[in-house]
């Protein structure tokens, strides 16, 4: 009798081993280890200052590691950052719009630049309707609530459908047809095998929106739990445990 | 409403108000004084917040660069009057004094207005989180109005023309009081003309009525110099009041001096309490044109055909869709034009055009050229796209924008000036290119050394502190005046020298611009530049 075949890990999609960034004589993250598989999603839980945002640049390969090891869809971030940057989408946690741009011209610069084929258009039309930006595609950004901004931002990170969507504060100050839009944008990239890793402060919808949650206290990951463990009222109090 | 209710509701008392509350044998300061006391004292707290934010080199060079304005002033308020006369009557100096007097007035008006009301203390997206005054920002601005090089210029040029005029006397400071007042008093009265005008220009159809009469003014200006009667009109000038003062004080006629001193201070402290009424008036009004600009609809163009011409239409529309830049660049095109027209200046002098409209052109954002994308620096920078390519967009956009404005000017000025020789027409076409190349690779070079975070959709931001905006600003004017001169030079020999000396420069900023391209595309130094821009 032969033995059955044990189902195979598919290999992370974002793999971080001991990173560190420094900033001068600050050091921002000290050494985190983060693995993200296709089809999954992760939190990065924290209070301000815990190294979440700036994991998510270095993922998005807008800052440059200090040390460690990072390798996003199989390749170096250090020696390959635009190969990364093709693969991802990220949508910062400040902003993340050029004020004088209109989201149409966002959206066709972001296609150029990422050689999305022809027909991209029906899609970013679709998020656009889905966030409900559809009225405002040809004004400018500068005159966006920060809501409508956040939004945007989503859009930006997820319509060419990258193979790790990268999301930092989307929930901050969004309306709730905003939050359950992007909840059902995080479902479609998980859907279509995309990574996707969310930081904020919100563990509620970390939990609804995610699988796993990484907890980082001063630039450190202090624990790694399922969804499960950190949701709900007992979740709450182990999550609020981890802060101090 | 119930009658109970009536009763209780306190009435609301009405007071009419005073500057001052006289009561019996006693004078209580009014509200309106107190508060003017407050606002003074809070433009000290604003000025000490933002110079404890001065970081690194800036904190450094500050104190130094204080003391070189005052220890110039110094110099330019004696030296002059020391140097023997020669080929230049004093008198003749004292005559066109008036007229030079009023240029201060002319130069703080254009600036304020063209800012919005005049430099803020504390950007508006700082100020926001503090109870700042129209009476407080009336009086930053003011303090603020002389960080200007075009200001700064003035000043020294009429401070060094009276002390020449005046000559070694042991009266000499006391001759120049009037003038140190007199920069007060006319940039008061510029501060408050700048406010009027931005008032009417955040009121209905008020963009157009400035432009009207913005128009009204350069047209009768030009009428005057056609019918060769600006001169008359300039010695009428109250300026000439000024002059009279100084010479009063050279020639210790201490009555007629206290005099002129005390209508000149009473001048100033009506302009800086009208001002401050004034500024208190558009405070209450939206600024409609930027208002405008950041709700503006723009029709979807087609699919940009390469990366580059999807970068620079980015970068393109981050400059066309901002009202303090589209309105400093008119302003820049134009004015210097309409002077040479004023002065009938031939070709040879036209050579130094050029530089000051790129200087001016570049130190409306190109000083800081990354803080364009604000906070969207950031989404730009995860782009995949190389850092090169984003930074051959933003030297195109900046030279494209320079060379257009200084086609404009040249082509206003020329107008006096007749047709050029060849020579004249090479070295004006040489220097324009040279200079727009020289200062878009030093502003590049700055941009990455030492960015800022600002928002540039007010239109009385700056893209770098206001002292560090004067440094920059010192910097270009010297450079590019020395560079103009060398052309306005080469414009009397053959049309070949302008093109044999057009070479180095053109090597030399392209070496800069190479330089900072490979600065840029370090991963480390773009994303502090990043990092900090968009913060």
């Amino acid at each position: 009798m032969t033995a059955a075949p044990e189902p195979t890990t598919p290999a992370p999609v974002v793999d971080v081993q001991s990173l560190w960034v420094s900033f001068g004589s600050v050091d921002a993250v000290r050494g985190i280890d983060l693995q993200v598989a296709p089809g999954a999603a992760t939190a990065l839980l924290g209070r301000n200052g815990a190294g979440k945002s700036t994991t998510m640049r270095v993922l998005a390969g807008v800052i440059p590691p200090s040390q460690g090891r990072v390798h996003v869809a199989g390749r170096d971030i250090r020696r390959e950052a635009l190969a990364v940057k093709r693969v991802t989408g990220y949508c910062p946690d400040v902003g993340g719009l050029v004020p004088r741009a209109t989201p149409w011209e966002h959206l066709q610069l972001a296609a150029r630049l990422r050689r999305l084929p022809v027909g991209w258009e029906e899609r970013a039309r679709d998020l656009l309707e889905r966030f409900d930006l559809g009225g405002v595609a040809h004004r400018v950004t500068g005159g966006f609530s920060h809501g409508m901004g956040r939004r945007m931002s989503v859009i930006l990170a997820a319509f060419h459908q990258p193979r790790v969507v990268l999301l930092d504060e989307p929930f901050d100050g969004v309306d709730p047809l905003g939050v359950e839009a992007t909840l059902d944008v995080i479902a479609d990239a998980r859907a279509h095998g995309s990574a996707v890793l969310v930081s904020t402060h919100l563990r509620e919808l970390a939990v609804q929106a995610c699988q796993h949650a990484i907890v980082l206290r001063g630039g450190s990951a202090v624990a790694e739990l399922s969804a499960a463990e950190i949701g709900g009222e007992e979740g709450a109090g182990v999550y609020r445990a981890l802060l101090d | 409403m119930s009658a109970d209710a009536r009763q209780v509701t306190p009435r609301r008392e009405r007071r009419p108000i005073r500057w001052l509350d006289v009561k019996k044998g006693s004078v209580r300061v009014s509200t309106a004084t107190k508060e003017g006391a407050r606002s003074a004292r809070d433009v000290r707290h604003l000025l000490r917040f933002r110079v404890s934010g001065l970081r690194g080199r800036a904190r450094r060079a500050a104190p130094i660069a204080v003391a070189v304005l005052l220890a110039v002033t110094l110099l330019v308020s004696v030296v002059p009057a020391l140097v023997p006369e020669y080929r230049i009557a004093r008198t003749d100096v004292l005559i066109l004094l008036p007229t030079a007097y009023i240029s201060v007035l002319v130069i703080s008006i254009t600036s304020a207005a063209a800012n919005g009301g005049g430099r803020e203390l504390l950007p508006r997206e700082q100020a926001v989180a503090f109870p700042v005054s129209p009476t407080t920002d009336h009086l930053g601005a003011l303090l603020m109005a002389p960080l200007n090089i075009a200001w700064l210029l003035q000043a020294w040029s009429i401070i060094g023309m009276t002390a020449y005029g005046v000559g070694p006397t042991w009266r000499l400071p006391l001759a120049l009081l009037p003038v140190y007042l007199w920069l007060f008093t006319g940039t008061a009265l510029a501060q408050t003309i700048a406010w009027v005008v931005e008032y009417v220009r955040r009121g209905r159809s008020g963009s157009h009525v400035v432009r009207l009469a913005a128009l009204l003014v350069g047209g009768t200006i030009a009428v005057l110099i056609a019918t060769h009667q600006m001169t008359n009109v300039l010695d009428d000038s109250p300026t000439l009041r000024v002059l009279l003062a100084v010479i009063a004080g050279a020639s210790g006629n201490w009555y007629v001096w206290e005099i002129l001193l005390v209508w000149l201070f009473g001048i100033a402290v009506v302009a800086v309490v009208v001002g401050a009424w004034m500024a208190g008036q558009v405070s209450r009004r939206p600024a409609r044109d930027e208002l405008k600009v950041e709700t503006s609809r723009h029709a979807a163009r087609p699919h940009p055909g390469s990366d580059f011409v999807a970068l620079l239409r980015t970068d393109r529309a981050g400059i066309w869709r901002s009202v303090p830049m589209r309105r400093g660049m008119v302003v820049l095109a134009v004015f210097p034009g309409l002077i040479a027209l004023g002065g009938h200046f031939g070709w040879d002098r036209l050579a130094i055009f050029p530089g000051l409209v790129a200087s001016g052109g570049v130190l409306l954002f190109g000083v800081n050229s990354w803080c364009l994308d604000g906070r969207g620096a950031l989404w730009r920078d995860s782009l995949p796209v190389s850092a090169r390519l984003a930074f051959a967009s933003r030297v195109t956009v900046l030279m494209e924008i320079l060379l257009a404005s200084t086609l404009l000017t040249l082509v206003v000025a020329g107008l006096g000036a007749g047709l050029p020789t060849r020579s004249q027409l090479a070295a004006i076409a040489c220097a324009s290119v040279v200079v727009c190349l020289q200062v878009v690779a030093t502003s590049l070079r700055w941009s990455v050394r030492s960015p800022y975070s600002v928002d540039l959709r007010s239109s009385r931001a700056t893209p770098a502190p206001p002292l560090v905006m004067v440094g920059y600003s010192w910097r270009l004017a010297l450079s590019t005046t020395f560079t103009g001169l060398m052309f306005g030079a080469a414009s009397v020999a053959v049309w070949p020298v302008s093109f044999v000396l057009a070479v180095p420069f053109l090597v030399w900023s392209g070496v800069k611009l190479w330089r900072t391209s490979i600065r840029w595309a370090d991963p480390v130094e773009r994303s502090r530049v990043i990092a900090t821009v968009a913060s």
